[in-house]
């Protein structure tokens, strides 16, 4: 299988410092976008510490084929593997978080989001805490492979607002979850399978605040070179005042033995055909 | 520290400061702030505080919770915000200092809820609502063999449910042309969909051929090479 992947983070127009986050490994198949909250610096550690605690840990569990009951926390028995790899890292991600905002008064209140794909020989991994998003993008739709937890989603789930009053909800940014503020964090995970030529846009809330969902749709769906997308989706949220950090990644699947498979099927109508 | 006027008739009754992490407000004697009267609810309204942040939650109470002569849900209340409770009034105000880190425009400042508190309040919300509520998402998919070949119903709980020849399949089905995977099912934000591996082996639902992936509805039947199955769902605990 050929990965294509592009990622771009921006400060934006307004902010001083980029408290976003991200890592593209197409060696390990392992992409992450996390967006840091709190003053002094403390924001950008908190996203950066996440992530290469993530990305540490899985790699080393799946090098050693970690057996689930060796990992961090109880594991999930809805999820294969490797998604209780990824389930457990964020689990442990967090602990160190919340133990460093505990321990040293600089750190007091940091926090933050995470999204991961994990791209595994069997299945795709889909990870998410707080409101930093996964779409996948397949044929003509884009749909979420990612949970909001902020108090506007949790509100819209249950039916308590519309999602006309939830978009313009001063709540909006009220997370009900992150890395960080708690020694415990759940994170919805999602695990699809593979189906070639799909494509992923990890971001951070930067971009979904000022681009709605058909207008990413169309920028997709509109360019070829996953680094020219990405450009294009980060100018397009600093076009409409860019007022926080933004950051995006694309990645994009190619079946290489696309081919092989292509004979086989021909064969197969062929004989079918004839009967 | 902020406080709360309770203003009735032009009148001021009483004056809270706010010196909690949350006030309830409603006509029963436990709350913080009692307002008695027929057109306030029991357990009418709650402010809760979060950082520099004072969010007001109507508690689905029967009269409705206004700020400003807007009906609320919830509200990040701000100084001089008037909150109208059945026919009492009450005036939201600052300390200069909060007032000065409001104005900070920290309004698109991503920040993190910290209450358990507030989990139980939109869970009680819910139960409230939960004939509106559309609980498809929640819900458990089960699938059940409609050809007589298989054992009963399978609950697909696994967020990837495989289906074929391979060992490692949660669905294993025999057969010469069966792939080791045939097909999938993933539990996603959205609901249940089946994909077709792209095997040999056609994978259908109510007679339409998928060749990519389909969401799955309640009765849709599924067949997988000469394999025939049902799904259908339904409400489970552990849902998330």
């Amino acid at each position: 299988m050929k990965i294509t992947a592009a990622g771009l983070s921006d400060v934006g127009l307004k902010r001083e410092s980029n408290e976003d986050y991200l890592t593209i490994d197409n060696s390990t198949g392992l992409y992450i976008v996390a967006d840091g909250m709190g003053g002094h610096q403390a924001g950008e550690v908190a996203s950066r510490v996440a992530v290469q605690i993530i990305q540490k840990n899985v790699n080393n569990w799946i090098t050693k084929n970690s057996p689930m009951v060796d990992l961090f926390d109880f594991p999930d028995m809805t999820l294969s593997q490797r998604g209780n790899y990824i389930s457990s890292s964020i689990k442990l991600a967090n602990r160190v978080i919340y133990e460093m905002s505990q321990e040293y008064t600089e750190y007091k209140g940091m926090g933050t989001t995470i999204v991961i794909l994990a791209i595994m020989p069997s299945t795709i991994i889909a990870a998410n805490v707080g409101d930093s998003r996964i779409y996948l993008i397949r044929g003509d739709t884009m749909e979420p492979l990612s949970k909001e937890h902020s108090m506007v989603a949790e509100q819209l789930e249950m039916g308590l607002i519309s999602e006309e009053e939830a978009k313009i909800s001063p709540l909006r940014h009220i997370l009900t979850r992150n890395l960080g503020s708690t020694g415990i964090v759940d994170a919805d995970v999602f695990e699809i399978e593979h189906i070639n030529n799909d494509r992923f846009l990890l971001c951070t809330d930067g971009l979904t605040d000022l681009v709605s969902d058909d207008e990413i749709l169309s920028i997709i769906k509109n360019g070829n070179d996953p680094d020219y997308i990405c450009q294009q989706l980060v100018s397009e949220a600093n076009k409409r005042g860019g007022y926080d950090n933004i950051t995006v990644s694309l990645i994009c699947l190619n079946e290489q033995n696309d081919e092989k498979q292509g004979i086989i099927r021909r064969f197969g109508t062929f004989l079918k055909n004839k009967k | 520290m902020a406080r709360v006027i309770l203003v009735f008739n032009k009148k001021v009754i009483k004056e809270y400061p706010f010196a909690k992490d949350s006030m309830t407000i409603g006509r029963d004697e436990v709350n913080d702030i009692v307002i008695d009267n027929l057109a306030v609810s029991g357990h009418h309204a709650r402010i809760d505080k979060t950082g520099d942040t004072y969010i007001l939650t109507d508690l689905q109470s029967t009269n409705g919770t206004f700020v400003n002569d807007k009906k609320i849900t919830s509200h990040k209340l701000l100084h001089k915000d008037k909150v109208i409770i059945g026919k009492h009034l009450l005036f939201f105000a600052m300390s200069k200092q909060e007032q000065a880190k409001a104005k900070d425009g920290e309004l698109d400042k991503t920040m993190i809820l910290d209450t358990a508190r507030q989990k139980e309040l939109l869970e009680k919300q819910a139960e409230k609502k939960a004939m509106a509520v559309p609980a498809q998402k929640g819900k458990l998919g089960i699938i059940t063999f409609i050809d007589g070949s298989g054992e009963g119903e399978i609950q697909l709980t696994k967020k990837l449910t495989k289906i074929g020849k391979a060992e490692t399949s949660e669905i294993r089905l025999g057969g010469v042309f069966m792939p080791p995977t045939a097909a999938t099912i993933s539990r996603r934000p959205n609901g249940y969909a089946i994909s077709s591996t792209g095997g040999r082996t056609k994978v259908k639902v109510n007679d339409q051929v998928i060749k990519e992936s389909h969401y799955l509805k309640d009765f849709d039947t599924i067949e997988i090479g000469s394999y025939k199955f049902q799904f259908y769902s339904q409400d489970s605990k552990d849902a998330k």
